[in-house]
């Protein structure tokens, strides 16, 4: 595992940041992939247009935890526009890991999630 | 113990009078534990069972047909010497009591029947009940409920109180048995619970029979997936709950008690871990994890780097299953719960043949 997954990846995955539940949480929505099974919740408390808080909580590979880990990271303290253009490439990236095509939607899971969560938000 | 309850509506259906044939103590072996009962029918109809068939409980049907002649209860005490256990070709040389109470089942003044309903309202309330009868004046009854509440009587105030006290320590121990009360009564504790309940963890080809084959042993079953389309009534006809979510969150809503066996049959770290960090520390009597030896190593492995006890970690019986040869689904379905079963009642394993 060591070889196929940095240490990042592996480091979120054992010790995943933002892990959990919000109290009333602004936005909040549930992806899953149908035949793995991998299952993340993302969750987002807003203060305006800015992040005050992020959760995520599921069951799921290394890779989506570890992706969901870091996605929380990234939008804390950001703005609506910058969350909403955070790239698929940009959180692959930061998995610092040679992702494989059979994974990338592993790794996309929970940026899914927050996606569909803010359409639901912006509705 | 739903048998029991469908039994009684059944016969209610067909029969007036009945006698409740019940086995209310056992010295040595015996096959069936104290509480098996069984029904005779003045219209001939044959219930349940006390031992496991043969001549014991044609005895005992004989005996019966005579108390539905007299309308008066009697207590059957059969001593099998070993001698005596060959003769009538009883296998198991141990000695029974058998209570056998008259029952008018169309009569309003026999509370029998609104008793055993009150007993299954409990049960489907997911609580204890116990019904308590004094094996020499059995037409009065106590009715003891989880919380403490009584109905009925005993016929001294003072005999109700102790046997509530006794029933109640009787429902933690989840036995039925004959207790002498302290002016020297011999009174039965006929306890009843809810049936033990099965949890699988992950919706897969090995799922199915086993939530099949523990439906067929009047288990409750439960099953959890994080996939809908895995998790279908069409794949899991006979399941009493399918929960669909992320199983680890659900993990944390459900009861676990000493009548729980979790199975994580998903095969997948990504359930498997979390789960078992929810359900370990919860102590159900039974915890199996599907996957081989190495594969238990690696997942205690991680679970003790995150912090878990190591005695938590010896609950988990992975692989799971006895060692019975099995290959099919089905068979692991089978050894899977023989395993549990096995486990609950505290009994090693072994070829009964070879029991001591």
């Amino acid at each position: 595992m060591a070889a196929l997954y940095s240490d990042t990846l592996l480091d979120h995955f054992r010790h995943p940041r933002n892990y959990g539940t919000l109290p009333g949480p602004t936005i909040s929505f549930e992806s899953f992939n149908p035949l793995c099974g991998d299952r993340i919740r993302m969750e987002v408390k807003l203060q305006d247009t800015m992040v005050q808080e992020a959760r995520f909580k599921g069951d799921a590979c290394a890779i989506s935890t570890a992706a969901a880990s870091l996605l929380t990271e990234l939008i804390i303290g950001a703005d609506l526009e910058e969350v909403s253009a955070i790239s698929d490439e940009r959180l692959i990236s930061a998995l610092e890991s040679d992702i494989k095509p059979s994974r990338r939607q592993c790794a996309l899971l929970p940026l899914e999630a927050l996606r569909a969560g803010l359409r639901n938000y912006g509705r | 113990m739903e048998e029991l309850f469908e039994d009684i509506e059944k016969l209610a259906r067909a029969e007036k009078r009945v006698a409740m044939a019940t086995l209310v103590a056992t010295r040595g072996t015996s096959p069936k534990r104290e509480g098996a009962k069984m029904w005779v029918g003045e219209e001939g109809r044959i219930l349940g069972s006390v031992t496991i068939g043969g001549c014991v409980d044609a005895r005992v049907i004989a005996e019966s047909e005579k108390v539905l002649s007299s309308f008066k209860p009697q207590l059957v005490e059969m001593k099998l010497a070993d001698e005596d256990a060959w003769e009538i070709g009883f296998s198991c040389a141990g000695d029974l009591d058998v209570l056998i109470e008259p029952l008018d089942l169309s009569s309003p003044k026999d509370n029998v029947l609104d008793l055993y309903r009150a007993v299954r309202a409990a049960v489907d309330n997911g609580k204890h009940a116990v019904l308590v009868t004094p094996l020499k004046e059995s037409s009065f009854k106590l009715l003891v409920l989880e919380g403490g509440e009584i109905s009925g009587t005993l016929g001294a105030p003072e005999l109700d109180r102790e046997a509530q006290t006794v029933a109640l320590e009787l429902v933690r121990k989840r036995t039925s048995c004959t207790v002498s009360l302290a002016d020297s009564t011999a009174v039965f504790f006929e306890v009843h619970g809810p049936p033990p309940t099965l949890i699988v963890f992950g919706a897969g080809h090995v799922a199915m029979p086993l939530i099949s084959l523990a439906h067929d042993l009047g288990l409750k079953t439960v099953v959890v997936d994080g996939r809908p389309r895995f998790a279908t009534r069409e794949r899991f006809p006979d399941v009493d709950e399918l929960l669909i979510g992320i199983p680890s969150e659900i993990a944390e809503t459900l009861a676990y008690t000493s009548s729980t066996f979790v199975v994580l049959t998903a095969h997948d770290y990504k359930y498997d871990l979390p789960v078992l960090r929810v359900v370990l520390p919860a102590k159900p009597a039974y915890v199996g994890l599907l996957g081989s030896e190495r594969r238990g190593k690696a997942i205690k492995e991680f679970l003790k780097d995150g912090g878990m006890d190591e005695s938590l970690l010896d609950q988990l019986h992975v692989p799971t299953g006895l060692d019975i040869g099995a290959d099919t689904a089905s068979e692991i379905a089978l050894s899977i719960l023989a395993e549990a079963v096995a486990i609950k009642s505290g009994r090693q394993v072994a070829f009964l043949k070879d029991r001591k």
